[in-house]
């Protein structure tokens, strides 16, 4: 992977993020243009989560995955809905429960072990803490376990590279876009390829998950 | 607004502005515009202002405006809050289903939570806030890299306004367990802004530098400012990052209707009086003090239509110059004294957590990790609860009777020492800062 397309043109570069495979961490830079694309898709995905217009998506991550979460930020404007934050780590759960509690979010989004470390701490269920929310979607599966565990059924949310890939509860597959990335396998490892212009395109690029590719479009893991 | 990257200030026409001339903006925004609209909007100003006997009509002058118009608190928005069941205290003044503010009203951020439950702050718009002075002010410049390390209850502001000065942001976390991330973009993206930086980043860069052997001098070669926020620093932490050839810039709280940051000249914090009316008052009255005299820092947006504060009592105790700075910047400075709820009366002495924060930090093994214990505000025992990562010589004994020591000879005051391993305070966080106070 190259960066210099990002640094011969700096102003287009809307930030740099990383992506992160297995224990390893990979800068990424994206542009504007990479973020209003991911928005339509976002956009979809939030409407299939149950989003609606003039409700509220509060969405649970760290800063670090801003080019993955920026998408749904926007999306929740384009679905005519607002987004809250918090951050997905231990000491942030309280804000979590505390937000769930005073802003009634219909879907709640990117909620990840460290945070369900972080109710355990508060002595807080997740089920009760959750109670009054539509649709639960965890970061990554062991979340998602966790959460089923609790008594909460909840989706999943995979950042897989760049691309970002979510099922909603009890779905047996996870949704990606099919139009502007390709996934395949080799060897049980998911790769992605971005098919639509990408500041920094991936190209085959491993993503440390295990998982097939069913038909175009869905990742079952 | 010049385009030329070596200009002084960001917006020179505003930081330069005559005070005559931001006097007659404040009257207009504020007189003309903002109450009128608070009044008929937010249903906590239309309650305070109505149990007052006040109507927009009755303030045309500032003399009204100081004489009449009721002060707001953190109590009376949370009174409201519960008695109406709206999150957002009363004070939110726009619809979230009006089609018209589809794409304007876009967001609910929240307080830090650090005293309690995080208050929800209704977020509108898009797009670079007046930090863009600021940022240009730390010399970061078009096409530079600039490190955005904080959380996402803050919302998109921060890079929006990075990108805003023709910077990209490299996003990294403002966590223990991304402090070599930290480390690694500083070195490889080589950014000249950095916001922000907290007494506990402070201590876990530090730590990890150590254990993985890294010349923080070589580390952070390129950056040309630092925004140091969240809480005050100790001279210790700030030694520390002096050496590693940091400039800090200071950023505290504009009692909610913004924030004020250090210049060039490090002498009290800019508040953009364009953007906020500042009142200085006697903490215990209503009349305003002196120039420079401490107060209570009492905050009136003269830009926030979402959910507007008119003349919210902030519980800041600070002091406030309006004379101009020698950055040439007219707008007035704030200097951040503490909390007028944080003080404790000890035997007739008045002591705030800074007046003990560097007599504590001075014993390395502390790293300034401490708490006041305040069941009231009139005590017989100054007690801290102190953390510590090693016991050093002699134990932990040895420790209390040092730190005892440090803050007598500090505040006058012999205290009582609670030692705890630091990481039950900094479990307290966000990770960013501790609650310097505590009821028990």
């Amino acid at each position: 992977m190259t960066f210099a397309k990002a640094y011969e043109d700096p102003p287009r570069v809307w930030g740099v993020g990383r992506v992160v495979v297995g224990d390893g961490i990979v800068p990424w830079p994206v542009s504007e243009a990479d973020i209003d694309d991911e928005t339509e898709v976002a956009a979809t995905f939030l409407r299939e989560l149950g989003l609606g217009a003039d409700e509220l998506v509060l969405i649970v991550s760290y800063l670090s995955q801003a080019i993955h979460v920026a998408p749904f930020e926007r999306a929740a404007g384009v679905v005519g809905a607002l987004y809250s934050s918090a951050d997905a780590s231990r000491f942030d759960a309280f804000r979590t429960a505390s937000l769930v509690r005073q802003l009634k979010p219909t879907v709640v989004i990117g909620v990840d072990d460290a945070v369900l470390d972080g109710f355990d701490d508060l002595d807080r269920d997740p089920a009760e803490v959750f109670a009054p929310v539509r649709t639960v979607v965890a970061s990554g599966t062991a979340a998602q376990a966790r959460l089923a565990t609790a008594g909460v059924t909840a989706g999943v949310w995979l950042r897989l590279g760049a691309l970002n890939a979510v099922a909603g509860p009890g779905a047996t597959e996870l949704r990606y876009d099919a139009a502007r990335w390709q996934v395949d396998e080799a060897n049980g490892e998911l790769l992605v390829t971005s098919l639509a212009e990408r500041l920094t395109p991936s190209d085959r690029f491993r993503t440390g998950f295990e998982g097939r590719v069913p038909t175009p479009g869905r990742i079952a893991l | 607004m010049s385009s030329d990257p070596s200009r002084r200030y960001f917006s020179p026409e505003i930081e330069q502005m005559p005070r005559a001339s931001i006097d007659r903006q404040r009257d207009e925004k504020l007189l003309g515009d903002l109450i009128p609209w608070a009044y008929k909007r937010s249903g906590l100003i239309r309650e305070t202002w109505d149990a007052a006997g006040v109507r927009p009509a009755d303030v045309t002058s500032m003399s009204d405006f100081h004489e009449k118009v009721p002060f707001i608190d953190k109590d009376a928005i949370r009174s409201y809050r519960d008695r109406h069941d709206d999150p957002y205290g009363g004070l939110l003044c726009l619809d979230p289903a009006d089609p018209t503010m589809k794409g304007i009203f876009s967001a609910i951020f929240s307080t830090s939570g650090t005293t309690g439950d995080p208050t929800p702050a209704p977020f509108a718009g898009r797009g670079p806030s007046m930090l863009v002075r600021e940022f240009w002010e730390l010399g970061a410049r078009p096409g530079d890299h600039f490190l955005h390390c904080l959380f996402t209850f803050r919302g998109p502001s921060i890079h929006d306004t990075i990108r805003g000065i023709g910077a990209t942001p490299v996003f990294v976390d403002h966590q223990p367990g991304d402090i070599e991330q930290l480390l690694r973009f500083s070195r490889d993206f080589r950014p000249t802004g950095w916001y922000t930086l907290s007494g506990p980043l402070i201590m876990m860069i530090e730590e990890t530098a150590t254990r993985l052997g890294i010349d923080l001098q070589d580390a952070f070669s390129s950056y040309r400012g630092v925004v140091f926020a969240g809480e005050p620093i100790g001279p210790r932490a700030r030694a520390r990052v002096e050496e590693w050839g940091l400039e800090l810039f200071i950023q505290t709280s504009l009692g909610d209707v913004g924030a004020a940051t250090e210049c060039r000249e490090h002498d009290g914090c800019h508040m953009w009086e364009d953007t906020a009316y500042i009142e200085s008052l006697d903490p215990e009255g209503t009349t305003a003090v002196g120039d420079g005299i401490r107060g209570e820092l009492v905050s009136t947006t003269l830009i926030d239509k979402v959910a507007p504060l008119l003349r919210y009592r902030s519980d800041d105790l600070v002091r406030v110059t309006r004379e101009e700075c020698a950055c040439g910047r007219t707008h007035g400075r704030v200097h951040t004294l503490g909390r007028k709820g944080d003080e404790i009366i000890v035997e007739g002495t008045s002591v705030l957590p800074g007046d003990v924060w560097g007599a504590v930090e001075s014993i390395d093994e502390t790293n300034g990790l401490f708490q006041m214990i305040r069941p009231s505000r009139e005590v017989d025992t100054l007690r801290l609860r102190v953390g510590y990562a090693t016991e050093g010589p002699g134990g932990l004994p040895a420790l209390r009777v040092r730190i005892e020591d440090a803050v007598e000879e500090s505040v006058g005051i012999r205290p009582d020492i609670d030692l705890v391993e630091r990481e039950v305070l900094l479990r307290q966080g966000p990770p960013h800062k501790i609650p310097r106070v505590t009821k028990a």
